[in-house]
């Protein structure tokens, strides 16, 4: 259960891993292989919670459904799905509980947001309760719980939810919750739905309309999985991972979050919490080839043009990251909560947004490469837009920067930065000379040879046979993987070889890597980096060794968790997942290894 | 006074009405949404509902300004200031018979006093002043019609004859 008390005086908390994600394209809910939606936020993703005892196992907030007796726990997706289905065995009988956010469809009138678990059992008699304790604004709202035509309701400011039970007991309010008890049968399935307002009136549907929602629901995932194309090879986990990052498309933009969830932490009681309920553009040039390779064409568009379209707001500079409706709201405070297992401090908003990062000139250009290279057209505005980046390039990137890991040290010359600036300025030239964009590129060619030497004579270590974290520095970077894999130089090349063997070679701890050596201007440690192990992957299938590839991509299927999902970072002495969950940066990771092993292997 | 001083001053009045909602909910000050509850009266397709809903509200509004008008007429005089007392009135009446009491009998998708276990209702009700969309719904809805009487007030006032 997620709410006993430890002997420290810290709440229990489900172990990152136990978790599995639902949503609707608005929002994502969390749930523990017990049954426990211990994170949602309402009516967004980037929203305050609802059900938050994710960080605060006291105040948060849960939505409980379990067998009333001892139970074990299986858990899968229903196949091809975004909708959980959890089975608990229990002495007297077995029953399946299947969890969605549903999908509003053409029949009837929807609520803002509606989710739905439907309760079947499969052999015997199995007693069941169910507990929604609603606590809005991370559990710092005022709030009333009342009844509106015999329905449960709780409000607060402009949101409001209804519970609706169908056989699952007679509903009671007592104190801040509302929850039954009752039997589940073969006889009679049981369906609870949560209805929620958003600035609006409640919207009470009936069972008939929730249960054809959640098979409308169904049925969509499926045919968008079908809508994909997968590579052979790692089907069922590309698959799971273009589910996911579906997820976490926040619909109405197009924009990608790059996890669901704010401030779980990278070390244990730890403060590297940070909230990730945003769209980076870093991620941009991942998360567009990961589209194009998987076919998911409309997503791409959508996603291209709010990334050129919140960057319009700063251009020619470009933020770090941006609010997934494009807008401002990133300035980062603590929340008084807890914190995961106790890691304070609980973050809202993201500082990083400040920071200077030029990477993500590359990613953006070598994004919109990507775009124009998948056969779609620039507007005369946008191309632009793209040269005065370009432009941007060649005036900065003799700048020191925070680079790719956002460090809160001193700004240094990161290798990976300059690679991604010279990518930039590469990507700009072929643009230009296929007619996309216009503008100086005999400067743009000269700055670019300009880095490649910086690069080649400053981040270089002859001794240690390897590009370095930073211009003439001692310490490794697992990001300069993403030079070799992103085109300054092909994985091929003799450096590159060198390099990624040293990486290889130094920052792999078991399965799972480190992301560099050397200081970042915060205490504590943190676990291994998901995505860079994927990145290395990647590296060794484009460097021509695909059996070592191969080798290391089991070795990290096998740290999924139960229903194939990864976090940010995995503990690698004991296997638990650390930072936020689930994370698109790894996921996306894992889509370009998959394609690399299937192509290389080809 | 002019009858279309009071049409256009209708049109004015409702935006400005209309904005003072809006901005409310945003401030998470109520969920109250009078276009979609008059829209839903025709629709439960949502988009559809919107539209309907607003072009409903925009011609309730225009309709009040007249009732308005008939009263200036007959009491022979107007401005801002009376219309603002028309208003208060309004916004009363709104909250404790209007909205309150008749939308629910006669929405086909909201719950009232009048239902039985025979029906379920679609749409929260909204209760006495409106409280349920929110404790300060009665404060918003005042101010809002109170704002739409003035302006009403001061067109049919300084309308052109």
């Amino acid at each position: 259960m997620a709410a006993t008390r430890r002997r420290d005086g810290h709440q229990v908390y489900a172990p990152i891993r136990d978790h599995a994600a639902i949503g609707d394209g608005r929002t994502v809910a969390l749930i523990t292989r017990d049954g426990t939606i211990d994170w949602l936020c309402l009516p967004d993703l980037d929203s305050p919670s609802v059900f938050g005892s994710l960080l605060d196992a006291r105040t948060g907030g849960s939505f409980v459904l379990a067998p009333n007796v001892p139970f074990e726990v299986r858990r899968r997706y229903a196949p091809s799905t975004n909708v959980l289905e959890t089975t608990f065995e229990t002495a007297t009988g077995s029953v399946r509980v299947l969890d969605a956010m549903t999908l509003p469809d053409d029949d009837g009138l929807a609520p803002t947001r509606e989710l739905c678990r439907r309760v079947e059992a499969i052999s015997g008699r199995v007693p069941m309760r169910w507990r929604v304790e609603p606590r809005f604004g991370y559990g710092a709202a005022r709030s009333t719980i009342g009844e509106r035509s015999g329905i449960p309701v709780a409000t607060s400011g402009n949101l409001a939810i209804a519970v609706h039970a169908w056989d699952a007991g007679t509903p009671a309010i007592t104190g801040g919750t509302i929850g039954a008890t009752f039997t589940a049968t073969t006889e009679a399935p049981a369906t609870i739905a949560m209805s929620v307002a958003a600035q609006e009136p409640l919207v009470f549907p009936t069972r008939d309309d929730v249960e054809r929602r959640l098979d409308g629901t169904i049925a969509y995932w499926r045919a968008f999985v079908r809508g994909s194309s997968f590579p052979m090879a790692w089907r069922d986990a590309v698959e799971r991972s273009a589910l996911t990052l579906k997820l976490l498309v926040f619909a109405p933009s197009g924009a990608l979050a790059a996890a669901a969830t704010t401030s779980l932490p990278e070390s244990l009681g730890g403060e590297r919490n940070w909230d990730y309920r945003f769209c980076w553009v870093r991620d941009a040039a991942f998360t567009l080839s990961a589209l194009f390779r998987l076919g998911d064409v409309r997503e791409a568009e959508s996603f291209f043009w709010w990334l050129m379209h919140a960057s319009q707001r700063s251009h020619p500079s470009l933020d770090v990251l941006y609010a997934l409706d494009g807008g401002l709201g990133s300035r980062e405070r603590t929340l008084s909560l807890e914190g995961y297992a106790g890691s304070r401090p609980v973050r809202i908003g993201n500082a990083a947004a400040e920071q200077m990062q030029l990477d993500v000139y590359g990613e953006l250009l070598h994004a919109a490469s990507t775009y124009v290279s998948a056969r779609h057209r620039l507007d005369a505005d946008i191309a632009r837009r793209l040269a005065g980046i370009a432009d941007l390039v060649c005036d900065r990137w003799g700048r020191p920067d925070a680079g790719i890991w956002e460090v809160r040290s001193t700004e240094r010359h990161f290798t990976h930065s300059k690679m991604m600036c010279w990518i930039g300025l590469d990507r700009a030239i072929q643009m230009a000379s296929d007619g996309h964009i216009s503008g100086n590129v005999e400067r743009w060619t000269a700055e670019r040879d300009a880095i490649a030497s910086f690069v080649e004579s400053r981040c270089w270590s002859d001794a240690r046979g390897t590009y370095m974290r930073a211009a003439d520095g001692e310490d490794l970077d697992a990001a300069v993987l993403l030079g070799g894999l992103m085109g300054y130089r092909p994985a091929t090349d003799r450096r590159m070889r060198q390099t990624i063997d040293t990486v290889a070679r130094e920052l792999r701890d078991g399965s799972s890597m480190h992301r560099y050596t050397g200081e970042d201007g915060l205490s504590g440690g943190e676990g291994a980096f998901l995505a860079c192990s994927f990145w290395l992957v990647e590296a060794l299938a484009r460097s021509g060794q695909v059996n070592r590839a191969s080798a290391l991509m089991f070795e990290l299927s096998s740290l999924a968790n139960d229903v194939g999902l990864y976090a940010e970072e995995i503990d690698p002495d004991t296997g638990a997942f650390l930072g936020n969950f689930p994370q698109a940066l790894t996921h996306l990771a894992l889509i370009g290894a998959a394609v690399a092993l299937d192509e290389e292997a080809a | 006074m002019d009858p279309w001083a009071a049409v256009a001053g209708g049109l004015a009045g409702t935006v400005a009405l209309t904005t003072i909602l809006r901005a409310a909910t945003e401030l998470r000050l109520t969920r109250i949404d009078l276009p979609f509850l008059l829209g839903t009266m025709f629709t439960s397709s949502r988009p559809l509902a919107k539209a309907v809903g607003y072009m409903a509200h925009f011609a309730f509004g225009l309709m009040f300004a007249l009732g308005y008008f008939a009263l200036f007429v007959s009491l022979d005089t107007s401005g801002a200031l009376l219309g603002a007392a028309f208003g208060v009135a309004h916004g009363l009446f709104a909250g404790t018979a209007l909205v309150n009491v008749l939308l629910p009998v006669i929405h086909p998708r909201m719950g009232s006093t009048l239902d039985s276990a025979r029906s379920a209702p679609l749409l929260e009700e909204p209760g006495f002043m409106m409280l349920n969309y929110g404790r300060t719904t009665p404060l918003v809805s005042l101010v809002a019609h109170v704002a739409y009487g003035a302006i009403v007030g001061a067109f049919v006032q300084h309308g052109v004859h």
